[in-house]
């Protein structure tokens, strides 16, 4: 019972990576209908920001605060220059884009730092809190408090203030915001700039777990998806669950399934993603499209 | 006359890509005035509201108030005091009822002053003050009217446009609305342009009134002429007087 329970709880914490990565793409699609193929990649970009300031001195908060600037910038940025000229263009169309964003990003990385693996610095001391038998590594426990603070930030921002409320308003009815005097474009690109702000979050994360390099996020955007799709495209806090469930689903299905073990673990996502989209293709707190004849 | 028009809207032409729907449209409308617009069905009546409010691409000018308005976007609009309540009443549904008013006032400042209107929104719609942390999307469409007039004077605006109150309400519903937005008009002195279907409803509240044919004034007066006028009466309101 106790193993079952501490593998729960590693689960927990790699799920609270896959629902920072999820809640990204979710904050993008909830503002533009595109789904953000390059998501994990900007998070990768953003951890080698966070290892080139650790690098020039910097310790590690200052160096997590200033990368979560810059990444807001840049997503913001990439809206404007890269996104909003094929703004309401074809799904395929944006979606080539995000894919070619992808490519780009994966490229420059390994152009500008390399492709050999770095090391990044773990921000949380090693050892681990040992209660009832359980033993639950400090990182882990950082990991959860970084993304719970994470979503309570995002919460407020959404829940508690006008530009949040503004927020709301242009992915509810883009054309009524406009008529309100919200203004519109810059709603969008702030909501890239937030989603890269926080793909930065799980991205620093998720570096000093695996190593520092340029394929690194390959496999949890894949998680991320699942993450999503579970809980509904459309539904932050579905992200948050669905992220935190496919962490732990993947973790036992590793640790007590032989045939999956360590190896396929990767396939586990990929299952939920089918039998999600065959069963409740809306995910479980996601709206189904209805349209009123 | 065009002197002392509050709006004043000269050669106004619009479409959508190379449908052009509007072809030199001329009108004033006083200050504080109710001005009904009239017309059959694609006649372009939404279309010119579209247009007064920046939501498609115009030529010729409109002025409010001797400010030019032509070719400036819904949101520089809507700062400007101009608030569209769109045909289809533009709801966020998922959003409550009180977040739907307080997005109306969404280019003012002060918290104070918008606390108060949402008092006085309520205070003309009643049913709203009972509703206000329900989400919009539970109201039925009479609601969802009244939750639409009601975030345009959120914005405590300088012009009003009106798209079809009446589009799919009850009659009596429809009445009760009609007799808001004269309150409205003659508590706050808004100006207000309405486009209807029901010519009589419309007339009914309005000073003036025009009537669009085919992307064209056809005919201008004050309501009481328009109603009067035989033609009209038979070609587009559907009745005889």
């Amino acid at each position: 019972m106790v193993g079952f329970l501490q593998q729960v709880v590693e689960g927990l914490g790699a799920g609270a990576i896959y629902a920072s990565l999820a809640l990204a793409l979710v904050l993008i699609y909830q503002f533009t209908g595109i789904v953000n193929f390059a998501q994990g990649e900007l998070a990768m970009f953003s951890a080698y920001i966070a290892w080139q300031f650790t690098a020039a001195g910097l310790p590690f908060w200052p160096a997590l605060v200033l990368t979560l600037a810059v990444s807001f910038a840049g997503g913001m940025l990439i809206e404007r220059v890269v996104i909003r000229p094929v703004e309401g263009a074809p799904e395929l169309t944006v979606v080539i884009v995000t894919v070619g964003l992808f490519i780009f990003v994966n490229a420059a990385a390994g152009w500008i730092w390399s492709f050999l693996i770095k090391d990044f610095p773990n921000p949380f001391p090693g050892g681990a809190l040992e209660a009832g038998g359980l033993s639950v590594g400090y990182s882990t426990l950082g990991v959860m408090a970084v993304v719970a603070v994470v979503m309570g930030l995002l919460y407020l921002l959404f829940q508690r203030t006008k530009v949040g409320l503004g927020m709301r308003a242009v992915a509810a009815n883009p054309t009524s915001a406009r008529l309100v005097g919200i203004r519109v474009g810059w709603t969008l690109a702030l909501g890239w700039g937030l989603a890269a702000t926080v793909g930065a979050v799980s991205g620093v994360l998720v570096a000093p777990l695996l190593f520092l390099e340029p394929n690194m996020m390959g496999g949890v955007l894949i998680y991320a998806f699942a993450a999503a799709t579970l809980g509904g495209f459309d539904s932050p806090g579905g992200a948050v669950v669905g992220g935190l469930v496919v962490g732990v689903a993947e973790t036992l299905a590793g640790a007590y399934v032989d045939v999956i073990g360590s190896d396929l673990k990767v396939g586990v996502p990929l299952i939920i993603i089918l039998c999600i989209l065959l069963l409740r293709p809306q995910g479980l707190f996601g709206r189904a499209a209805v349209e009123r004849a | 006359m065009s002197g002392d028009a509050f709006l004043a809207v000269e050669g106004l032409h619009a479409g959508y890509g190379d449908a052009r729907v509007l072809h030199g449209v001329d009108l004033t409308v006083g200050r504080g005035e109710i001005c009904a617009i009239l017309g059959p069905n694609g006649a372009g009546k939404t279309t010119l509201l579209r247009a007064l409010s920046g939501m498609i691409r115009v030529r010729g000018d409109v002025r409010l108030d001797g400010t030019g308005l032509a070719r400036r976007s819904p949101d520089a609009l809507a700062r400007q005091g101009v608030a569209h309540v769109p045909e289809g009443r533009g709801t966020f549904m998922p959003l409550t009822v009180e977040e739907n008013l307080r997005l109306g006032a969404f280019v003012r400042r002060g918290r104070g002053a918008v606390g108060a209107d949402l008092d006085r929104v309520c205070a003309y719609f009643p049913v709203l003050r009972t509703r206000l942390k329900q989400v919009a999307g539970s109201l039925s469409g009479g609601e969802q009217q009244m939750l639409a007039i009601g975030r345009a004077l959120m914005l405590r605006p300088r012009l009003l446009l009106l798209d079809e109150p009446s589009l799919g309400l009850a009659p009596l519903v429809t009445e009760e609305l009609f007799r808001i937005v004269r309150a409205v008009n003659e508590e706050e002195r808004t100006t207000v342009v309405v486009v209807e279907q029901n010519a009589h409803l419309a007339l009914g509240v309005a000073q003036q009134a025009h009537v669009l044919e085919s992307g064209r004034i056809v005919l201008s007066g004050s309501a009481e002429r328009i109603r009067a006028d035989e033609q009209v009466a038979r070609s587009y309101l559907g009745y005889r007087v």
